[in-house]
Parts: C-alpha cells; sequence; structure tokens
C-alpha cells in the first residue's frame, strides 16, 4: 500500500468521524502535535541508558496511550467513530502518577534549577517534556474553543493525562541521569 | 477474559468465479472468529502482505472474499489458483472503514473490487443508500442483484460499455463524473471505496461541490 494518498494535497483532511477540516484547524494541530510527542517518546526510548528495562516499558506504553490520545482528538465529540475508540480517562494520568512516585523514591530532593540536558536519553526526556507541554496547550486551546461550540468532558483527561506526562518526563530525565552517572548541572545565574 | 488470537488459520471451502479475472474465495470460519461489516483481514506469504474485505454476512458459517486476478500481481495468481482444503494464514479482522449511521444521506463510491465494503454493509441489513458502482462493463457489477434493491437509488456508472442500460439509472462514464456532473448539491455522508486515483478525485469534487459533507475512505491501491 502506498503512503502518499495524495488526498490532501488541497490542504485539508479528513477526520476519523469524517469531517473534513483545513489542515491548520485547532483540532487537527491538537493530535499533531500528540503525535509528534509520540515521535520524541519513540526517539527517548531509543536512547536509553543501559538497565532501564522498566523506563522502556513504561514508555511503550505511554506511545500506545498517545495513540489512544491523538485517535480519540481525531474524532468529533458525540460521533458514532468515537465510541469505537478507547475513551481516555483518569485512569491514563493515574498510571503516570505511580510511576513518577516510584521514580521520585531513587531521587534527592531538588533545590535548585537544573538546566535540560546530561545523559542523551535524559537530555531527550527534557524534549519530550517540552513537545508535551506543546501538545497540552494546544489540547486547552481546543477545549476552549469547543467549550462554547461543543462541550467535551472527556478532553479534561486528556489535558490531565499531559499534563502528568511532562511532570514524568522531567522526574524521568533525572532519574536516568542518576542511572548512567551524570551529575544534573544546576543553573547558576 | 478472552484472549482475542492475532491470527488465524483458514481453510478454503470453495471457489467461484464471478467474471474472467474476479472471483469469489469462501473458507471455513474458524471458532471464535468475529468482525464487523466493512473489515478486513491480512494474508502473509513469504514477504507479500494483502489485504481483503470480507463479504458477509457476519454471522455466516463461511467466511467470503472477492478479488480480482492481476497477471502481474504479486498474490492474486496464488490466491485465484486456490483449491478446496487449502489453507491461508491470516491476520485477525481490523479496520475503521465501517458504517455509522447518521441523519445525512449516505452516498456509497465503489469501483471495481472496491465494492466489496458495501456488500458487507447490505448483507448486515444498511439499507436506504445511494449508490455508484463503477466498472468498466455490465458484466462486471458484482453482487449488483443484491445491492440494488437495498439501495435508495443503484447507479451503475459503466466506463467502457457506452451502450449497456442493465438498470434504469446506468450512467456511461466514471462514478466521479457522476459525482461532478449529477448529483445533486447537498450534505452528504460519503463512503469512498476503491483505487487511489478515484478517491483523490471524489475527494476533491466532494470539497468542492458538498462542503460540510463528512466523508470516510478506504484506499485498496
Ligand atoms: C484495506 C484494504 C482492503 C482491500 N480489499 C480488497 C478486496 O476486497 N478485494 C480486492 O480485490 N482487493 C482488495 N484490496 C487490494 C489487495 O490488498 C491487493 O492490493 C490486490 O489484490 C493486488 O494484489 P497483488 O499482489 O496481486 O498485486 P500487486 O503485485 O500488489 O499489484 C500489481 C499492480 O496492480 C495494481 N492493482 C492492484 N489491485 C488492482 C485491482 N483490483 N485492479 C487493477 N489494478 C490493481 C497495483 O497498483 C500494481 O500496480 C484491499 C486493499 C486494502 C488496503
Amino acid at each position: 500500500m502506498s503512503i502518499y494518498t495524495r488526498t490532501g494535497d488541497q490542504g485539508k483532511t479528513s477526520l476519523f468521524s469524517g469531517e473534513r477540516l483545513y489542515k491548520d484547524n485547532i483540532r487537527v494541530r491538537a493530535y499533531g502535535e500528540v503525535d509528534e510527542l509520540n515521535a520524541v517518546v519513540g526517539l527517548l526510548a531509543a536512547v536509553l541508558p543501559a538497565g532501564c528495562d522498566e523506563t522502556a516499558r513504561q514508555l511503550a506504553r505511554i506511545q500506545s496511550d498517545l495513540f489512544h490520545v491523538g485517535g480519540w482528538l481525531a474524532a468529533v465529540p458525540g460521533s458514532e467513530a468515537r465510541q469505537r475508540l478507547t475513551a481516555i480517562t483518569p485512569e491514563f494520568s493515574g498510571r503516570i502518577e505511580t510511576w513518577i512516585d516510584a521514580m521520585q523514591n531513587h531521587l534527592p530532593e531538588l533545590k535548585v534549577f537544573i538546566l535540560p540536558g546530561g545523559h542523551p536519553g535524559a537530555a531527550q526526556a527534557h524534549v519530550a517534556r517540552t513537545v508535551g507541554r506543546r501538545a497540552e496547550r494546544a489540547v486547552i486551546a481546543l477545549v476552549r474553543q469547543e467549550e462554547t461550540a461543543q462541550a467535551d468532558p472527556s478532553l479534561s483527561a486528556v489535558v490531565m493525562f499531559l499534563n502528568r506526562l511532562s511532570d514524568y518526563f522531567f522526574v524521568l530525565a533525572r532519574y536516568l541521569n542518576k542511572k548512567a552517572g551524570v551529575p544534573d548541572t544546576s543553573w547558576n545565574s | 477474559m478472552s484472549i482475542t488470537p492475532s491470527h488465524y488459520q483458514l481453510t478454503v471451502t470453495a471457489l467461484q468465479w464471478l467474471s474472467a479475472d474476479t472471483f469469489e474465495l469462501r473458507f471455513d470460519r474458524p471458532e471464535g472468529f468475529s468482525y464487523e461489516p466493512g473489515q478486513k483481514i491480512g494474508f502473509r506469504h513469504q514477504d507479500v502482505y494483502r489485504d481483503y474485505t470480507l463479504l458477509g454476512p457476519p454471522q455466516a458459517p463461511e467466511l467470503a472474499i472477492c478479488a480480482r486476478r492481476l497477471d502481474q500481481g504479486r498474490f492474486t495468481p496464488l490466491l485465484a489458483a486456490a483449491r478446496p482444503g487449502d489453507r491461508f494464514e491470516v491476520s485477525a479482522p481490523s479496520g475503521y472503514f465501517t458504517f455509522q449511521s447518521a441523519s445525512r444521506p449516505a452516498v456509497f463510491i465503489a469501483s471495481g473490487t472496491g465494492i466489496t465494503p458495501f456488500v458487507a454493509f447490505t448483507r448486515a441489513g444498511v439499507r436506504g443508500f445511494e449508490l455508484l458502482h463503477g466498472a468498466r462493463a455490465a458484466a462486471e457489477l458484482y453482487y449488483s442483484r443484491e445491492l440494488a434493491p437495498a439501495a435508495r437509488r443503484y447507479v451503475p456508472c459503466l466506463s467502457a460499455e457506452p451502450s449497456a442500460r442493465t438498470y434504469p439509472l446506468t450512467f456511461h462514464g466514471h462514478v466521479t463524473q457522476y459525482l461532478a456532473q449529477a448529483l445533486p448539491a447537498g450534505i452528504y455522508d460519503f463512503y469512498l471505496c476503491g483505487p487511489g486515483d478515484m478517491i483523490r478525485e471524489a475527494i476533491q469534487i466532494i470539497d468542492a461541490r458538498f462542503d460540510g459533507s463528512r466523508v470516510f475512505s478506504e484506499l485498496f491501491y
């Protein structure tokens, strides 16, 4: 099967629920940012330090969950297409919280700002954190626009998940530096 | 908790030619095999992987697909030579090209073997749609005898047989020409299935002439 369908050459795309939208539409942007985040997480998984099997498993789960989030955003509220998808629930962020807590047990309390970087895995975790924040902003823009048109309470679980995910990547960056024996660089303003 | 297998072994029960190059292939239905009308299965043979839409009906004791044999094709000559008792490994049914009920009129557009998901919809009880059924000649309007009575309007679009008139609404030209010239303006749910060129052209016409419509598409090749 060919990957270049060329159906989008006129600047529009079809939502999963069938609507035709311009590709700069706020909904298309939102799931595009989630897609980018997923790609960044893939790169992060590829550069983990040795001995991080548990983290690798977590990242695989996050990638799968991000697929669900992207699909959910690509269908409009109330559509039949959405009924066929996995709904985003608060459990998505609950899982992340558990993982954050587990990592934090191994880390000293942070008293200073640290520069994003260190081991390639940690540096990439910071990239994931910032791309995740952008995805979160895009979804919030969608929520605020849809509030007036069609309320979509399920999006609050998406926002919560993305918010928690960025926290996770911050803690993961420190955790990976610790695992790799690379000290965090504090910010000396 | 039940575990759904990711692959099945299918045993061929019958092969029936519908024309000189197009055939229907039937298989025993493995236990626990279930699918939604419009979903497809993937056949794997060496490094070749090809999808085929299940014809339905979904509760039938056999599974059926319809394919066109391409002389230069890598997989269809093999499929066309299948005999009862032959086995194929297929992936579990998957895909999202399924019918979504809506208040707007549904227009199905198929060309060639792209008719298969619409046969599946019809066999699952979907009615009242308009079907633009594209083929070169009337003899290639596979399944028209069951599709025509189920449709609100059944419009065969014949691209290479200018005089045939088997159905009252027969149009001479491609499905996309009918879409551009003859379908009344309106807001529809379009379901497109067939080759990429047809789907691309149809979507351009839909964006230009039927703004506000929804589009669901399945690209065959
Ligand atoms: C989701 C999905 C569902 C599909 N369902 C069906 C189905 O129900 N029935 C079906 O027949 N096919 C279906 N297809 C197409 C099928 O998977 C194969 O691509 C097709 O049968 C050709 O396989 P091949 O290996 O023989 O030819 P290939 O070696 O892949 O192709 C040979 C050449 O023929 C062209 N070609 C491919 N198919 C056709 C065709 N039907 N008519 C004219 N030219 C063609 C190709 O572009 C290529 O240039 C489906 C594809 C997808 C992605």
